[in-house]
């Protein structure tokens, strides 16, 4: 079993188990650092708020970090809020997860708390099976709450190898998102050393303070890789595990990693917030077997296959993933809205079944950014297509007609609508180029000319 | 039919440039695309000028290089077998200049 016995026990005491010295370092950022004896200390505390959920939304990775730590098994609920989420957002998924307490650092959200007030409040009491409820990662709207037990979210962490206390693992996702938490869960359960960068770090700073630090392991976004290989320093980290996952890593980012770390072993690694994680690619190559499709395959202890041309995905272990929005059928298999084509025994990733888009990891919601243009006084009719970008994947084009009575010039209200849009969307969810013409291009999904109103 | 972003020569041909005119027009985009978003002047653009260090994140980047498609004709990053991750400004120009269409 790749399941490590004592997992179903919160963190810390999953952590203080390992028995590592109590000068270890598990968590270093760099001002600050947790050690192993940290963390008995935080195991040892008995207190528990029974009965309660209390969010956080954090925006310094280590003090997120440090208040997982110190309440997992404590509460009843976590919720992990992306620090950047707008207030009302975050009301409102704090009331679907029945949650009123939060940690955080921000002055604009009600029933805010300090850790340590938290903690205060307590009783004694015996460790608690804390649910975690993590929040897709849309750049529109409301997002959506997914629940996961606790063990979903360590399942797929490995039993350390006796050298793991050695490796080095940065922190460059959000710990708020689920890749966020696979990184904790790995390099914290494997006893190593989590490297924490600043919030606000740029990434030549980080890339320059993981160099100092002797970084061994990255997990990140095939957006944050070509970003990290633009920093100059990055061809001094000694990279020994290269890991990419959050969007489609294709042959050219593979074949880059490969070239610029050659002592590295790259893996990518498709998961997602509603399945948990799936299974990880260790050939560096794009895709993964078609024969991982077969009836009786098995990868990583989950089950893949593909009907009407998308993935379907049974997690391993026992299903304990559940949100409104999530389709799954009698097997258990979770349907995953990724479109799959399958070609010379290789199956690639195509794309989202319905009209998303992945900008550098997040994912837009095509069809609200055009709800939103043709709010435009001006705009009769718009679309958003898709632009390869080397950087980001994918980018967004906005074609829009005009109204017929405006006499605008085009480059005014190629401006006009850039502001418009600038004001309302998180960047990701920009067009990033815009072009006024007489008809509409096809849609993403292929789709013919929608009306516009 | 695109109206105004006029991004080829006019005849349907990608526009010919010498790299200076490439350095001008890639510097000029830079400025545009900074003045859009703030309010303090622009960094100037050197050959040892570290791009992640401008203040454009990545995102800005990307977008800078799909402008360019737009006003060029041609994006370079997708045109290569081997990716390139230009770290300064000069490999930046360079790279578009490799692959800017030539006159015959």
């Amino acid at each position: 079993m790749r399941a490590q016995a004592g997992v179903t026990a919160p963190l810390a005491q999953a952590i203080a188990a390992l028995d590592l010295p109590d000068d270890h370092v598990l968590i270093r950022s760099p001002e600050r650092e947790v050690s192993a004896g940290d963390v008995r200390l935080i195991a040892q505390m008995g207190v528990v708020l029974a009965g309660m959920g209390v969010a956080l939304c954090i925006a310094e990775p280590f003090e997120m970090l440090r208040a997982l730590l110190s309440l997992d098994g404590r509460v009843a609920a976590l919720l992990l809020l992306a620090p950047d989420l707008p207030a009302e957002a975050a009301q409102t998924v704090m009331r679907e997860a029945g949650v009123e307490r939060v940690v955080t650092e921000r002055t604009d959200l009600p029933g805010a708390v300090t850790l340590d007030a938290l903690l205060a409040e307590g009783g004694e009491g015996a460790p608690l099976a804390t649910q975690w409820l993590l929040t897709t990662s849309g750049t529109t709207g409301v997002p959506k709450l997914v629940r996961h037990e606790r063990d979903t979210i360590f399942r797929a962490v490995k039993t350390p190898r006796a050298a793991a206390g050695a490796d080095r693992w940065a922190m460059l996702y959000d710990p708020s998102r689920f890749a966020g938490t696979q990184v904790m869960a790995q390099a914290l359960l494997g006893g190593a050393c989590l490297l924490t960068p600043r919030s606000g770090m740029t990434t030549g700073e980080t890339v320059d303070w993981l160099v100092e630090q002797g970084c061994t392991h990255v997990s990140a976004t095939p957006s944050l890789w070509r970003r990290l290989l633009m920093a100059p320093g990055s061809m001094r980290l000694p990279l020994r595990q290269i890991t990419l996952g959050g969007e489609i890593a294709d042959d050219a980012i593979l074949g880059a990693l490969r070239a610029r770390f050659p002592k590295a072993r790259v893996t990518h690694i498709y998961a997602s917030t509603e399945a948990g994680t799936g299974f990880a690619v260790r050939d560096g190559k794009a895709g993964f077997p078609a024969d991982w499709l077969a009836e009786n395959a098995e990868i990583d202890g989950a089950r893949l296959s593909v009907r009407d041309g998308l993935l379907w995905l049974r997690p391993a272990g026992e299903a304990s993933s559940t949100a409104a929005h999530i389709v799954r059928d009698d097997g258990g298999f979770i349907r995953t809205g990724d479109r799959i084509a399958i070609e010379d025994g290789r199956a690639r990733f195509a794309g989202r079944e319905d009209a998303t888009l992945n900008v550098g990891g997040i994912k837009v919601q095509v069809e609200a950014v055009e709800e939103i243009v043709h709010a435009h006084p001006a705009v009769a009719q718009c679309r958003i297509t898709a632009k390869p970008s080397a950087m980001m994947g994918s980018l967004l084009t906005l074609s829009v007609v005009p109204r017929a009575e405006v006499v605008t010039d085009p480059a005014t209200l190629r401006q006009e609508i850039a502001l418009w849009c600038k004001s309302r969307l998180p960047p990701p969810a920009r067009p990033a180029t815009i072009r006024i013409v007489q008809e509409l291009p096809l849609s993403i999904a292929g789709k013919t000319e929608r009306t516009g109103a | 039919m695109t109206q105004m972003w006029a991004p080829f020569a006019g005849d349907g041909q990608p526009l010919i440039l010498t790299p200076d005119e490439l350095r001008a027009r890639i510097t000029a985009l830079f400025n545009e695309m900074w003045r859009e978003d703030r309010e303090d002047e622009p960094p100037a653009l050197v050959d040892d000028t570290v791009l992640l260090e401008t203040g454009f994140d990545s995102m800005a980047f990307a977008v800078l290089v799909a402008r360019l498609d737009d006003e060029l004709g041609f994006d370079p990053f997708t045109m290569v077998e081997e990716p390139v991750y230009p770290q300064t400004f000069a490999e930046f120009v360079a790279f578009y200049a490799q692959c800017a269409p030539k006159p015959e």
